[in-house]
């Protein structure tokens, strides 16, 4: 990836299901590095709603998106001021990163944009969906998040999308290895080869030849998803996100880290209706704490620790 | 060794994992994975009986063959010496029959506490005196019971091949007549 060598990590979060409350997450995510003193802005490319200006109680901004592609305003002003020191915002608008219009080129374009913006932290949010753009978006990311809550439909989202986000990933590798008609080969062949998941495939093709594996350990083996579950009611729910980790790795193959959780908290709920950034009026629930434990476990790339008692208690 | 990584590998630990952690974990897992949790059921099609059963057996596998490995490489534990007279010892000796109502007779005239006994093998008291009590119903796999009986019975400087021995054969028996039911 080009100008990866500056400073300024970009943080793509997304994960398939609406209304898991990914804008909620990047928000606070962002307050909390902003509050901690790190240059953070906030970049919304959501479809389906752009929303991300109303945990901060603005107004949808003069500028978004769509006119750092349609008419050509640099990024930089673009950027309007969250309330919160150190905290930027770029709204996005319909039809912006999500639209078929914006190719490949564009994409890089705009992420060599944001690399050049003065930051230390810029964090995606990516909407719903398992678009070929959102996608594309996420892979350019430094650090990959999926935010999902303890619910079947949600979980069937997320598997999904990493799913999704993973075999892009390899076909863009075999692409530039010339390889991807392998890749396809293998895949339309997949019965005779007893190939009956994502996961066996992997194990295939990494066993087809020692060339392929190497590609393999090279380009994918910094590859891993960030899983943070949201609306938790329960320990039962806290625990969930280990078990994810777990299922993603035996059953899918795939690399995830479960990173932290937030509660289900009807005060930051009412902090929300009410426009107001939580983690500045809220200084007592306990979900202030969360957000910046797993903010912290994603920086430094840990995975979250459960007191072992926790199962046979209530929430800590 | 590399298998030994592997199992520690699928139990989701490092190698420096205890006893208890691997218990932990087996049966977390186990549980996962042999129940219809959220996380199983959302796999859809990337789920099938076949898979599951085939990463359970090697979860077993893996269980049974790093609580061997455990076992035999354990440091010594720190504990409080038995101060046993040639009475006391003869009296061990002459006993064949090592039911649970033996095993807790030989406990208490030791003047050993169960929760010393869990002090030093962190085997949950409840468990011990499970045993004590010939509670089988809360032993959900042998491998469990033989584990915590070899614990009990090292802390006790029993002879624990005779213990086991005599003890094992009424579990079976137990467990024979539950497949039945």
């Amino acid at each position: 990836m080009e100008n990866s060598g500056k400073h300024c990590k970009i943080w793509a979060v997304g994960g398939g299901k609406g209304g898991t409350g990914k804008s909620f997450i990047t928000s606070s995510m962002g307050t909390s590095l902003a509050l901690k003193g790190s240059k953070t802005i906030l970049l919304d490319a959501d479809l389906g709603g752009a929303n991300l200006h109303t945990f901060f109680g603005l107004n949808r901004p003069r500028y978004s998106l769509s006119d750092f592609f349609d008419k050509k305003i640099p990024l930089q002003d673009i950027i309007v001021h969250s309330g919160i020191a150190n905290l930027g915002l770029v709204t996005g608008s319909l039809g912006s990163l999500d639209s078929e219009g914006i190719n490949y080129a564009q994409k890089q374009k705009l992420f060599r944009h944001i690399r050049t913006l003065d930051a230390d932290h810029i964090l995606i949010d990516l909407g719903g969906g398992t678009h070929i753009n959102t996608l594309d978006t996420f892979l350019l990311a430094d650090r990959m998040i999926v935010v999902t809550v303890p619910e079947v439909t949600a979980i069937e989202n997320m598997y999904q999308f990493i799913k999704s986000v993973y075999f892009r990933k390899m076909k863009f590798i075999f692409k530039t290895y010339d390889l991807n008609t392998t890749i396809q080969e293998t895949w339309k062949n997949r019965a005779a080869h007893n190939i009956r998941s994502l996961k066996d495939l992997i194990a295939h093709l990494k066993d087809s030849s020692e060339h392929i594996r190497s590609i393999f350990d090279r380009e994918m083996s910094g590859f891993i998803v960030h899983i943070v579950v949201n609306q938790v009611r329960t320990p039962k729910d806290i625990l969930m996100g280990e078990n994810l980790q777990n299922v993603c790795m035996n059953f899918l193959g795939l690399p995830v880290i479960y990173s932290g959780y937030a509660r289900q908290d009807e005060a930051v709920q009412k902090n929300i209706n009410s426009k107001e950034p939580f983690m500045i009026f809220n200084r007592i629930s306990p979900v202030v704490k969360e957000i910046k434990t797993l903010t912290e476990n994603i920086i430094t790339g840990t995975q979250l620790i459960i007191r072992k008692d926790l199962a046979n208690g209530s929430l800590p | 060794m590399e298998a030994y990584l592997k199992y520690f590998d699928l139990l989701d630990l490092s190698p420096e994992a205890t006893i208890d952690e691997i218990r932990k974990n087996y049966s977390d897992l186990k549980a996962l994975y042999s129940g219809d949790s959220i996380e199983i059921t959302a796999l859809n099609e990337d789920y099938s009986q076949e898979l599951i059963q085939d990463y359970l057996l090697r979860l077993d596998c893996a269980y049974e063959e790093l609580s061997l490995l455990l076992e035999n490489k354990r440091p010594v534990v720190i504990k409080k010496t038995i101060t046993m007279d040639d009475g006391m010892s003869d009296w061990i000796k002459s006993i064949n029959n090592f039911t649970g109502v033996a095993l807790r007779t030989i406990r208490e005239r030791m003047g050993v506490d169960v929760k010393e006994i869990f002090a030093a093998t962190r085997i949950q008291p409840q468990y011990l005196e499970d045993i004590e009590n010939e509670k089988f119903s809360s032993f959900r796999a042998e491998v469990y019971l033989r584990s915590y009986l070899i614990e009990y019975t090292r802390f006790l400087s029993l002879d624990t091949e005779k213990v086991l021995a005599d003890y094992l054969p009424r579990y079976r028996k137990f467990q024979g007549i539950n497949a039945d039911i």
